[in-house]
């Protein structure tokens, strides 16, 4: 695929679908909301600038908490734990996936029967629990957020690409490049990789969602990283502070609205990709 | 080949315990200090009772004979005391909140995959018209709500504002109930608002996944004969159902094996007594004991629905009794 076609492909699933489009719209103004958050912020929303429980005025959009820091603010620095982890996460997931489910499919043998073996394991275990004692134990920083949710996720990832190595790896091209002398790191990475790349960013795309998902529970449970502003731990700040008995409403709906927002912005460009890569899921036949 | 489906999930599922529970195991002891002297630190106490502990728990033995020494009291239910219900033994906590947790969890399995799975199915059956349009995408904008989310904006609707449900418990705090019909209806009611939190956004991905799997099997050559023979379309659709369902029930199956880890966050919000309420209340605490006992259940549940689902699956579907996994 060369770069324009490449670009071309991209423009045809943004613009060539209005759910795909829609969702891109999404993530373009969190993105942006995130990456300006220093001028967008009315105030530094580590700094206490009001008294506690002010109800929503001019001053205060959105009212403050419970210790007099601007929720608005929060909610704008807010989006940017959210983005990091919904980009970060699933991206270090695939690349280890992509990388097993590769090795996995091509070579097949003992090498396959290990990773479908780690594969099965994972897919069987009660993720939430224990990336929930995972976090408790190492510490809540968010870059081990991360990589315990990238831990729980490649499975998915090499699952998915293995498959698709199966069938490709049976093709007649494949088959001449290794008649030509093609060394299997050559076939593996320069002719069949390519073809799975699309697949892979469409599970890519889709698994951010969970990733924010599972993130934003963490932080409300309160095993999320305590030194920076996230939307799940506003959630959890809120719920303690018993912000729905103070009539706050806003400061409960506003932080679990981004989330589904941003989770719903992934979630359509995902599937907006995957009916790209697999027509058969589209809505209408064509 | 049955028996070798069946010794492949066999040695799966070993390995599944295997890791929850050396996870287990190993968490405390990589921490810096052993769990003996963390509890030095977290409860002050007396280096008699410290040094009783390392012996208990063979912390001056070699590492294989402390995991040894483990599993045994694991096995044999010698779960110890819990640090924050003390002088309360682990197992009678454990067994106490296990019923309430297997209600709650249980139920809302049946809701949300019947829910999603129902209207996936009409979504799939009616593809591309204004009913699979309209279910597909609230299906998704509703996939991304996190549960706890809406459990609290409910809470607020039904609880303070409508004063119509209650938020938290599983049965009125220091009620005595008069019959036990009565008990059954109080515990319903307090079921109410987490099961239709949890419905209301958790069908969602069984909705997406039957969707998807109806459409595939509707394109099969088998759904196309039909149609060609003329059958009426309440067989067709019976057709593509007993196949489009398979994949929700894997999901089903992977559901009913986190029944007691997944209820973490939605027993949080609601306080209700049940084991993920625990599991969050011996985090906190550093309750590492009921910590423990609570993920030996935890593993023992997820196998043990992993080998219902597979019974079923081998019952159900007949190819997998005779194609190898290549």
């Amino acid at each position: 695929m060369t770069m324009g076609s490449a670009l071309r492909e991209v423009l045809r699933v943004l613009f060539g679908s209005r759910l795909g489009l829609a969702g891109f719209s999404i993530l373009l103004a969190f993105s942006l909301v995130a990456v300006f958050a220093d001028l967008l912020a009315p105030y530094d929303p580590y700094e206490i600038v009001g008294l506690p429980y002010t109800p929503p005025s001019d001053r205060f959009p959105l009212g403050t908490n419970d210790i007099g820091q601007d929720i608005l603010s929060e909610f704008i620095y807010g989006s940017r734990v959210s983005l990091y982890v919904g980009l970060t996460a699933p991206l270090i997931a695939s690349v280890l996936g992509t990388l097993l489910g590769l090795l996995s499919g091509y070579l097949g043998g003992l090498v396959d029967e290990v990773v479908v073996g780690a594969v099965d394991v994972m897919l069987a275990l009660p993720s939430l629990p224990l990336i929930i004692i995972l976090a408790a134990y190492l510490g809540p920083s968010l870059n081990n957020i991360v990589l315990i949710l990238a831990f729980f996720g490649w499975s998915g990832f090499a699952r998915v690409v293995r498959a698709q190595v199966l069938s490709l790896r049976e093709r007649p091209y494949v088959e001449a490049a290794r008649a030509a002398g093609a060394s299997g790191l050559r076939i593996m990475f320069r002719h069949i990789l390519p073809h799975v790349v699309p697949l892979i960013i469409a599970n890519l795309v889709l698994s951010a969602t969970s990733a924010i998902l599972a993130e934003a529970g963490l932080s409300f449970l309160g095993l999320g990283d305590p030194t920076v502003k996230s939307w799940g731990q506003m959630l959890r700040r809120a719920q303690a502070g018993h912000a729905l008995d103070q009539g706050l409403l806003l400061w409960v709906f506003v932080p679990g609205l981004g989330i589904a927002l941003l989770g719903t912005g992934f979630t359509l460009l995902g599937i907006a990709i995957e009916e790209r890569v697999n027509p058969r899921l589209r809505f209408s036949r064509r | 080949m049955l028996r070798y489906f069946l010794l492949s999930r066999l040695v799966r599922m070993l390995a599944v315990f295997f890791v929850i529970v050396l996870l287990n195991f190993a968490l405390p002891r990589a921490m810096p200090g052993d769990p003996a002297s963390i509890l030095v630190n977290e409860y002050n106490l007396p280096a008699e009772t410290v040094r009783v502990l390392r012996t208990l728990w063979k912390l001056d033995r070699p590492i294989h004979e402390q995991f040894v020494a483990y599993i045994e009291s694991l096995f044999t239910g010698q779960w110890g005391y819990s640090y924050k219900y003390f002088p309360r033994t682990v197992y009678e906590l454990v067994m106490e909140r296990l019923p309430w947790t297997l209600l709650l969890q249980g139920t809302t399995s049946l809701t949300v995959s019947g829910f999603g799975m129902l209207l996936g199915v009409l979504a799939g059956w009616r593809r591309g018209t204004r009913t699979d349009v309209s279910i597909t995408i609230s299906a998704i904008l509703v996939y991304a709500i996190p549960y706890y989310w809406l459990a609290l904006m409910m809470q607020y609707l039904f609880g303070y504002v409508l004063r119509v449900l209650p938020v938290a418990h599983a049965v009125t705090p220091g009620l005595a109930h008069a019959s036990f019909l009565e008990y059954v209806a109080d515990v319903l009611w307090h079921l109410t608002l987490p099961v239709l939190a949890v419905t209301l956004t958790a069908y969602a991905s069984y909705t997406l996944v039957t969707r998807n799997s109806m459409v595939d099997v509707l394109e099969e050559d088998f759904i196309f004969v039909a149609r060609a023979k003329g059958l009426p379309e309440r067989v067709i659709m019976k057709h593509a159902v007993r196949n489009a369902l398979l994949p929700p029930l894997t999901m089903l199956a992977i559901r009913l094996g986190q029944i007691v880890g997944g209820a973490v966050i939605t027993e949080t919000v609601f306080s209700y007594p049940g084991i993920g309420y625990l599991i969050y209340e011996s985090i906190m605490y550093k309750d590492y004991p009921v910590l423990n006992a609570a993920f030996f259940i935890l593993a023992i549940t997820v196998i043990a629905a992993n080998f219902l689902a597979d019974m079923l699956y081998a019952a159900v579907d007949p190819r997998i009794r005779y194609v190898r996994r290549r």
